[in-house]
């Protein structure tokens, strides 16, 4: 029997709960942002015979991430009889793997009671603690099998999806209309408001954000998160299906007096919150570490000039989460270091 | 208290910013002083520097609040209830002399030679251990030079991160090797009941004894467990009132700064060893509730085994050293000449430490 069934605990250690430590909450009011030139539309091709197990995303770890009431809303069944409709068309044969937050609360029973009279759907009930809606993890803690990091899934058998893609899906494949837009986060501490936003595709970001960030200071953006997602620079990019969220945080490139007390001051912004010290052995990387891995050992063979040791140290089966950069003491730049190492050519 | 700052802000931050640029600007005041004033300006401020690689937010622990949290610890741990017993004119120059000898002269005067580029706060947290391994009549002198010797030992051997053993227990060893007389006397009696303007300042008047692990050797008396609990029976000055010690250690465990497998297994192995040889050798061994709270082991077991930077990394490695210590520990208690054994077995597993660690890295991977 499948073992993640109805289990209230999250099963892997370390990690962390983004969503309790930095809180993020969004205005309800959804507004319509139109591109200006044509936009794309969303394009789904069915998948192959191979796919076995499908794991629904519904349990979002980082508070920037869209959240799933606004696909959700007050319609969990409707949402769940698209899913039907989807599978009986598509994807008959698999396994249908729903991963819910344990915060969703009311939408908990709602979902068990449709899931017993459901033979193809199961329910995992997870603590939404970072890095949980990795790929790899869903596949450790929903499936309990080991897949590597960065591999496709779908060669794997796996097909992971959110709530979103699932109802384009739907209304772009079954319903035949024409999906050109998608709902995006857009939060942070450099803008006037968190909102969450109906972005046609093709929009640029630009677009976006005027009128949306402070007018003072210096600013950074980053698209899909500040730890997993990626630094924008070039405000022309156009937002494309996996733009799941816009992150933007004020820069904070100066000191400032008596930190102690000004905390939330200082919180989700770029600044180091601490200066670059030696390792201390402290043990929080590999506490907070989801795999299971040593960073230290990694750091301490970088340091001693032995790239090519790092990788006796499991270190293929590191997922990039970037949690033990976030907690080290000593602001080492660990995750830096661990990519350095798994390509000891192309960065030397 | 962030309301009654604010008017000082502006001044404060434009005259370090002032002292910065004019430290920065001329080779010789970066040279003698750019050290100290990063020191100062780093308790004051925080960095300006920002995330360039990825992830680009960072979690607000640094290693300043990881040492302050130790500071904050061992001062309820054992500076406020040696004030009790043994009075704050005892205690409090005794801190003063450590502190200023240790930090702000030793480390400060080689930050200057070695060009280093920042004072790390590690070191207060070895100056306030030296008073505590110290007996509390100790001259302030001795006091002075092992504080001067355990920031000369850290730097020597590479400074904060790099020290193969921990500086305070070190600067202990030398200080019981040149002067073995002054070491084992000077145990005062501490003061018990209620503290007046007299005792507060002196505590009791110089009247010394053995300490309880001293008098067992001798004689095999043992006091009660509740009389070593509370700290009514003599000792270094930190290491007599365990119950404080044993509380303000729970909560750095708490606080994740302390590694619980060390204390447990240092303690655990204390117990099952002493339950040992107590059931081989009956009443030569000392009872294994008066191994526990007697000498300096509650404070070796929280504060000075559990130093991170001395200790293994590895997580499996920690449960071997912890019941090394205490191995050692009860080895040196029991079949030895010593009262005790704690300094001696925290310095060795400290040596041992690098191939436990090495070993224990080799087999989890099979490298």
């Amino acid at each position: 029997m499948f073992k993640g069934k109805n289990n209230n605990s999250a099963e892997f250690n370390g990690g962390f709960n983004l969503l309790e430590a930095y809180p993020v909450r969004f205005c309800n009011i959804i507004e319509k942002v139109a591109s200006d030139g044509a936009p794309e539309t969303f394009a789904f091709s069915a998948p192959g015979q191979n796919v076995e197990h499908v794991i629904v995303n519904l349990c979002p770890t980082e508070p920037w991430s869209l959240p799933n009431w606004t696909i959700l809303e007050h319609k969990t069944v409707v949402f769940l009889d698209k899913l039907k409709e989807i599978r009986s068309r598509y994807l008959s044969h698999a396994k249908f793997y729903l991963a819910i937050s344990i915060s969703e609360g009311d939408r908990i029973p709602v979902i068990k009671e449709y899931a017993n009279r459901e033979t193809w759907l199961e329910i995992s009930v997870l603590d939404a603690k970072y890095p949980q809606d990795e790929p790899t993890m869903f596949a450790k803690v929903i499936l309990g099998m080991d897949i590597g990091f960065g591999q496709d899934t779908s060669t794997q058998g796996i097909l992971i999806l959110d709530a979103q893609t699932i109802s384009a899906i739907y209304e772009s494949c079954i319903m035949g209309n024409n999906v050109d837009a998608r709902f995006i986060a857009v939060s942070g501490s450099g803008l006037k408001e968190n909102e969450i936003i109906h972005v046609q595709l093709g929009t640029t970001v630009e677009k976006i954000l005027t009128d949306r960030v402070r007018e003072a200071g210096k600013r950074r953006v980053f698209v899909n998160g500040p730890l997993r997602g990626r630094e924008i620079t070039d405000f022309s990019r156009k937002i494309d299906w996996s733009v799941n969220n816009i992150v933007v945080m004020e820069e904070k490139d100066y000191k400032i007096l008596f930190p102690m007390f000004k905390s939330s001051e200082l919180t989700q912004t770029t600044n180091l919150l601490g200066e670059k010290r030696q390792c201390v052995y402290c043990n929080f990387c590999d506490d907070i570490c989801p795999v299971e891995l040593e960073p230290a050992l990694y750091y301490h063979s970088y340091r001693r000039g032995e790239k090519h040791r790092a990788r006796f140290y499991n270190l293929e089966r590191c997922i990039e989460c970037g949690l033990c950069s976030f907690i080290c003491p000593s602001k080492l730049e660990l995750l830096q270091i661990i990519k350095e190492c798994k390509n000891p050519d192309k960065n030397s | 208290m962030k309301k009654l700052l604010k008017p000082f802000e502006p001044i404060l931050n434009k005259s370090l910013d002032g002292m910065e640029s004019f430290i920065h600007s001329h080779k010789k005041a970066h040279f003698l002083f750019g050290a100290l004033f990063g020191a100062f300006d780093g308790l004051l401020r925080n960095p300006k520097e920002t995330t360039q690689t990825q992830p680009f937010l960072r979690n607000n622990y640094d290693v300043k609040r990881f040492m302050g949290a130790v500071l904050v610890a061992l001062i309820f741990g054992w500076v406020l209830p040696a004030t009790y017993f043994f009075g704050w004119q005892c205690v409090v120059t005794k801190l003063l002399v450590s502190f200023i000898i240790g930090v702000f002269v030793v480390d400060v005067l080689w930050a200057i030679i070695a060009r280093e580029d920042h004072i790390s706060e590690g070191g207060f947290v070895s100056c306030i251990l030296i008073p505590a391994i110290l007996p509390p009549q100790s001259p302030l002198w001795l006091v002075g030079l092992g504080a001067a010797l355990a920031i000369l030992f850290r730097n020597v051997l590479g400074g904060v991160g790099n020290n193969l053993v921990n500086p305070a227990i070190m600067s202990r060893l030398f200080l019981t090797i040149c002067f073995p007389s002054l070491l084992v006397t000077g145990y005062q009696t501490p003061f018990v009941g209620m503290p007046d303007l007299h005792s507060f300042r002196y505590g009791l008047d110089a009247v010394t004894h053995a300490t309880p692990l001293a008098a067992f050797k001798l004689s095999g008396e043992t006091p009660s467990v509740l009389s070593l609990l509370l700290g009514t029976t003599n000792g270094s000055l930190g290491e007599t009132c365990r119950l404080t010690l044993i509380l303000s250690g729970l909560w750095l465990i708490k606080m994740k700064v302390v590694n619980w497998r060390i204390p447990v297994s240092y303690l655990g192995s204390v117990f099952i060893l002493s339950v040992f040889f107590t059931l081989i050798s009956g009443k030569s061994a000392a009872p294994p509730l008066f191994q526990l709270f007697s000498g300096g082991l509650i404070l070796g077991a929280f504060f000075m085994a559990t130093d991170p930077i001395t200790a293994t990394y590895n997580q499996t490695a920690k449960w071997i050293y912890g019941a090394g210590c205490g191995f050692i520990t009860i080895l040196i208690r029991n079949f030895t000449t010593l009262p005790e054994g704690v300094m001696y077995s925290i310095l060795l597993m400290n040596l041992l430490a690098v191939p436990i660690q090495s070993f224990m890295v080799k087999i989890k991977y099979r490298t």
